[in-house]
C-alpha cells in the first residue's frame, strides 16, 4: 500500500520538504491550530485527516500563505521561510489545489492553465505555445485533457485536472490538495490517485486533506491525524487499520456498519411518477423519475452532487415547479400544492443547504424550532405567540436531540454545523409528518454528531416514517438505506439493495452507466 | 420600387455609418466595463460631459483636436469618480451611474448658462469642428461608392477601427484577458494574484476614454454645436446593446449598426414628408423588436425540454393503450 517509489531507505535520506513547528492559530477565542508540528519528507504522500473543524484546512492555508500563524515557524527544504502570501509559497515550489475550483468557464483549458503567467510573443498571447505546453504536461503526468476545449463544457473531474496542471506549470514540487475527492466519482478518484503516485515517482511531495478513511488508506504513505486543532499522531499508513484511524479522529469507536433492523415496510406513502423538472437555467435537470417510498422504509438517492438530486428535493418540497409528471403524498399530488400545503399534507424537509433553507442563523434556537408551526397551539394562542410554551418545547428538544447549546435563547449561528443540523432535525422530526425528505443530513457534520443523526433517522424509520434520504456519501447510504437509487444527469440509473451496496456498481451508475433494466427504459 | 431605390442607396448607408459611429464608440467603451463585470449605466453622462467640454475646449483653444482632448479629459474625470465609488467604495453601480447621469445633465446646463448666458444650445462662438477626411484615391477606386469610406470625420474611422482592436485586445493581450477573467470569475483572478481593483479601474477609464470620444464626436464631428442633453439616450441604447451582446465587440458592432440604420432611415423618411413624430419612433420600435427577438431566442431550450418530456409522456400513454402489444 505504501510501496510507492518513495521507499523507506529513500525517505530516511531525503530532506524534509515541509516542516511546520509549533503552529498556533487563533480566531478570537477559538484555537483552530494548537501547537501543531508537521514534517513531510520529500517524495511521500501524506494524508491529513480529521473531523470537520479539526483544523486541517487552517493548517494548509497557513502553509500556503493564505493565513498567518500566531506562533510557530515554517521550513521548506530545510530553510526557514516566512510565507507572507501565496505568491511566496508558489515561488518556493508549493502548489495548492483548492476544494472549490477557480477556473474561467469561457476560456480554453490552456488559457486557464497559463492564466497569470501567459506565454507571450511580440506582446500578444501565444495560444499555440500554451496549448503545446499544456499537452506536454498532461501527457507527462497522465492528466488527460484537451487543451483547446472550453472549460465551461467540461466535467468536474476534468476541471480538477486543470487545477492540478495549473499548479504544475507554476513549477510546484510539493502539492497540497484540499479534499480532492469530494466532487469525484469513485472511478475519477482512482485516476486521481494514480496521478498522485506519478508525482511522487518523480520525486515530488503530496499532501492531501481528507476525511474519507478509505482513500486515505488506499493512497497515502503516512497519515497525520488532527483533532480539535491538535495533532493526535503521525503514523505510516501500513501500520494502521481503519478502526484505529477513526478512533484517533474522534477519540472513541464509531460504527460505520450497516444498521441492523427489521423490515417493516408498510403502505406506499410517496409515489413519484414520470417526474420532470428544469433547473434555474431552464434546462432539464430531473428526467422521468419514478419511484415509491413506503412507510418504515429508507430509500436512498446516490449520485455526484448536481445530477438532479437538488431539483428532486425542491420539487417534492414545493420549492420548484415540476414540468411533467407528479408526486403523490398519501394520494395528494404535491406538484399542485404550495410548500406550506405540502407540509400540511405530511412532509418534513431537512434541506441540503441548512444555512439557507434550514435555519435562520440569526434567530434563537427556540425561534428556529418554532418555525412553521407558529400559528398552531400550544405555540400560539389567540393570535399571540406563547413564548413560555415555545421555550419549554425548545428546552425539551435540546435535551432529547442532544443539541450542545447553553440555552434555548442562543442564536443558531453560534452552534457548530452538527448542532445546527440537530436543530433542523429536532424541528422537522417532531411535527408528526409521515414523509421525511432528508437531504445531505451529515454534510459538514463531525463524526460524533453524524452518528447521533443517523441514530435519529433510524428511530424515525422504526416509528413507521417513510424516508427519502439524499446523500453524496455512499457509506452513509449503505449504512441507512433499504434501497439505493442512483442518479446521473437527472435520471435514475438503477437501484441497489442497501444490503449489497457495491461501491463499484454504484460508482458506474454515478458515472452514467445505467443498470441493464434501466438502460432499456432510458433508451426508449 | 422607385421609392425603395430612393430610400435605400449609397447615401443611406453612408448616413448609417455616420449615425452608428457615436453609439458604437460609447458602446465599445461600455464593453470594457461590461467585460470587467461592472454594469455601467453612466455611459450617457460621460458622453454628455464629453460633448460639452469638447465644444468648450475647441472654443478656448481654437483647435478641434484640443477640444476632443478636453472632452475626453472630462469624461475620464467622470469615469474616475464612477470607479472610485463603485470599485473602491463598493457603492451600487446603478445608483452611482444614475447620479452621475443626472449630474452631467444638470452640470452642462448650468455651465452653459454661466459661461454663455444661454439655455438650449451653443452654436457659433467660434466652435471648431473636426474636418472631414477625404481619403485620396477613394473616388478612383470605388467610384460612386466612395462615400462609404471617404468623407467622414476622423472619429468615425476611430470607432470602426476600434472594433477589431478590441477583438485582439480581448483574445490576445494580457490586459484583455484579465478584464474578462475579472468580470467572469473574480475569485479566479484573486487566486492568481490579479488585482481586481486595478483591472476594474483600468476598464472604467478605458470606458471613459471611448465615451469621451463619443461625446466629442457628437458635438464636433456629427454636428458642430452643443445642445442640452444632446446624447439623447444613446448611452442608454449602448447599455441595452451591451446587455444583449455581453460586450463582445463584433456583436456590439452588429447592434450599433442596427440602431444606426434605424436612425438614418428615420432621418431619410422625414425628408419624404412622413409625420416626424411617427418617424422619430423608428429607432425605438427597432429597439423594442430587437429586445423581443433576443429574448425569444432563449425559448428553444424550454421548448426542447418540453418536447422531450412530451414525447415521453405520449409514449407512456401509448403503453397504457388497451390492446397495444409489446413490440417484438
Amino acid at each position: 500500500m505504501s510501496n510507492t517509489p518513495g521507499s523507506p531507505t529513500l525517505h530516511s535520506n531525503a530532506a524534509m520538504a515541509v516542516e511546520l513547528t509549533g503552529i498556533t492559530k487563533r480566531f478570537g477565542a477559538f484555537v483552530a491550530n494548537d501547537g501543531i508540528d508537521l514534517a513531510v519528507r520529500r517524495g511521500e504522500i501524506r494524508a491529513i485527516i480529521g473531523e470537520n473543524g479539526a483544523g486541517k484546512t487552517t493548517l494548509m492555508n497557513i502553509l500556503f500563505g493564505l493565513l498567518q500563524p500566531d506562533e510557530g515557524s515554517i521550513r521548506l527544504n530545510g530553510e526557514e521561510i516566512v510565507i507572507a502570501d501565496p505568491s511566496v509559497a508558489i515561488k518556493a515550489g508549493l502548489g495548492m489545489v483548492h476544494q472549490h475550483f477557480k477556473l474561467v468557464p469561457s476560456l480554453s483549458v490552456a488559457d486557464n492553465v497559463f492564466l497569470g503567467m501567459e506565454i507571450r510573443r511580440h506582446g500578444l498571447i501565444d495560444h499555440a505555445a500554451q496549448v503545446e505546453r499544456t499537452r506536454e504536461l498532461s501527457k507527462r503526468f497522465g492528466l488527460q485533457v484537451d487543451p483547446t476545449e472550453r472549460v465551461g463544457l467540461l466535467s468536474v473531474g476534468i476541471e480538477q485536472r486543470i487545477e492540478i496542471l495549473k499548479v504544475l506549470v507554476r513549477g510546484a514540487r510539493t502539492i497540497i490538495l484540499d479534499e480532492p475527492t469530494a466532487v469525484l466519482t469513485p472511478q475519477e478518484s482512482r485516476e486521481l490517485f494514480q496521478t498522485l503516485r506519478s508525482f511522487v515517482a518523480e520525486g515530488m511531495t503530496v499532501i492531501f486533506i481528507s476525511h474519507h478513511l478509505e482513500e486515505v488508506m488506499e493512497v497515502s504513505d503516512t497519515v497525520t491525524v488532527l483533532r480539535n486543532g491538535r495533532k493526535v499522531a503521525t503514523r505510516p499508513t501500513a501500520e494502521l487499520s481503519k478502526d484505529e484511524l477513526v478512533h484517533m479522529m474522534v477519540g472513541r469507536e464509531v460504527s460505520f456498519d450497516r444498521r441492523a433492523r427489521a423490515s417493516l415496510h408498510g403502505d406506499v406513502v410517496l409515489e413519484v411518477k414520470d417526474l420532470w423538472a428544469r433547473d434555474d437555467r431552464l434546462l432539464p435537470a430531473l428526467r422521468d423519475a419514478s419511484f415509491t417510498v413506503r412507510s418504515g422504509e429508507v430509500v436512498g438517492i446516490a449520485g455526484v452532487a448536481g445530477n438532479g438530486q437538488t431539483e428532486l428535493a425542491e420539487v417534492l418540497s414545493g420549492l420548484r415547479p415540476a414540468s411533467h409528471g407528479g408526486a403523490w403524498l398519501k394520494g395528494r399530488n404535491l406538484t399542485a400544492l404550495s410548500p406550506a400545503a405540502i407540509r400540511q399534507a405530511g412532509l418534513a424537509h431537512v434541506p441540503g443547504d441548512r444555512m439557507v433553507r434550514g435555519v435562520d442563523r440569526n434567530a434563537s434556537i427556540a425561534a428556529n424550532t418554532l418555525m412553521g408551526r407558529q400559528h398552531r397551539a400550544p405555540w400560539s394562542r389567540g393570535g399571540m405567540l406563547n413564548w413560555n410554551a415555545i421555550n419549554q418545547n425548545a428546552e425539551t428538544l435540546i435535551k432529547s436531540f442532544d443539541i450542545r447549546a447553553r440555552a434555548a435563547g442562543d442564536a443558531v449561528k453560534r452552534l457548530s454545523g452538527g448542532n445546527i443540523q440537530k436543530v433542523v432535525l429536532a424541528r422537522e422530526f417532531t411535527n408528526g409528518a409521515d414523509f421525511l425528505l432528508i437531504d445531505q443530513p451529515t454534510r459538514g457534520v463531525d463524526i460524533g454528531a453524524q452518528e447521533a443523526i443517523h441514530d435519529e433517522i433510524m428511530r424515525q424509520r422504526a416509528a413507521g416514517r417513510a424516508i427519502l434520504l439524499i446523500s453524496v456519501q455512499l457509506d452513509e447510504l449503505a449504512a441507512l438505506a433499504d434501497r439505493i437509487l442512483v442518479m446521473f444527469n437527472g435520471r435514475i440509473m438503477g437501484e441497489v439493495a442497501g444490503d449489497d451496496a457495491d461501491e463499484e456498481r454504484i460508482g458506474m451508475m454515478m458515472a452514467g452507466v445505467a443498470a441493464p433494466e434501466f438502460a432499456a427504459e432510458i433508451a426508449s | 420600387m422607385e421609392i425603395l431605390d430612393k430610400l435605400i442607396n449609397v447615401a443611406l448607408i453612408a448616413a448609417t455609418l455616420r449615425t452608428t459611429a457615436p453609439i458604437l464608440l460609447v458602446a465599445l467603451g461600455g464593453s470594457f466595463t461590461t467585460k470587467a463585470g461592472i454594469f455601467n449605466i453612466g455611459l450617457e453622462g460621460q458622453m454628455l460631459v464629453g460633448a460639452f467640454f469638447a465644444v468648450l475646449g475647441s472654443i478656448w483653444t481654437g483647435s478641434a483636436l484640443a477640444g476632443v482632448a478636453c472632452g475626453v479629459a472630462a469624461a475620464l474625470v467622470f469615469a474616475l469618480i464612477f470607479a472610485v465609488l463603485v470599485v473602491s467604495f463598493k457603492a451600487n453601480e446603478v445608483v452611482v451611474g444614475l447620479a452621475l447621469n443626472i449630474l452631467a445633465g444638470g452640470m452642462t446646463i448650468s455651465l452653459m448658462k454661466a459661461i454663455f448666458g444661454t439655455r438650449g444650445s451653443i452654436v457659433g462662438h467660434g466652435i471648431v469642428g473636426l474636418p472631414k477626411v477625404q481619403l485620396p484615391g477613394a473616388r478612383d477606386l470605388l467610384g460612386s461608392w466612395a462615400p462609404l469610406i471617404s468623407g467622414f470625420t476622423p472619429l468615425v474611422y476611430v470607432a470602426f477601427i476600434a472594433v477589431p482592436l478590441l477583438v485582439v485586445c480581448y483574445n490576445r493581450t494580457r490586459l484583455g484577458l484579465y478584464i474578462r477573467v475579472v468580470g467572469e470569475k473574480p475569485e479566479a483572478a484573486e487566486a492568481l494574484g490579479i488585482s481586481i481593483t486595478r483591472v476594474r479601474y483600468i476598464a472604467s477609464l478605458l470606458c471613459g476614454l471611448l465615451a469621451g470620444l463619443a461625446g466629442a464626436h457628437l458635438s464636433l464631428g456629427y454636428i458642430t454645436m452643443f445642445t442640452e442633453n444632446m446624447s439623447s439616450g444613446r448611452g442608454f441604447m449602448a447599455v441595452a446593446i451591451l446587455i444583449f451582446s455581453n460586450g463582445d465587440p463584433l456583436k456590439v458592432l452588429a447592434g450599433c449598426l442596427l440602431f444606426g440604420f434605424a436612425d438614418a432611415f428615420s432621418l431619410r423618411l422625414q425628408t419624404f414628408g412622413y409625420p416626424s413624430y411617427l418617424v422619430l419612433t423608428v429607432p425605438y420600435v427597432v429597439a423594442l423588436i430587437a429586445l423581443f427577438a433576443l429574448s425569444y431566442r432563449a425559448r428553444p431550450r424550454v421548448i426542447a425540454e418540453t418536447l422531450e418530456s412530451m414525447r415521453k409522456l405520449l409514449s407512456v400513454d401509448k403503453n397504457t393503450e388497451p390492446g397495444r402489444k409489446n413490440p417484438q
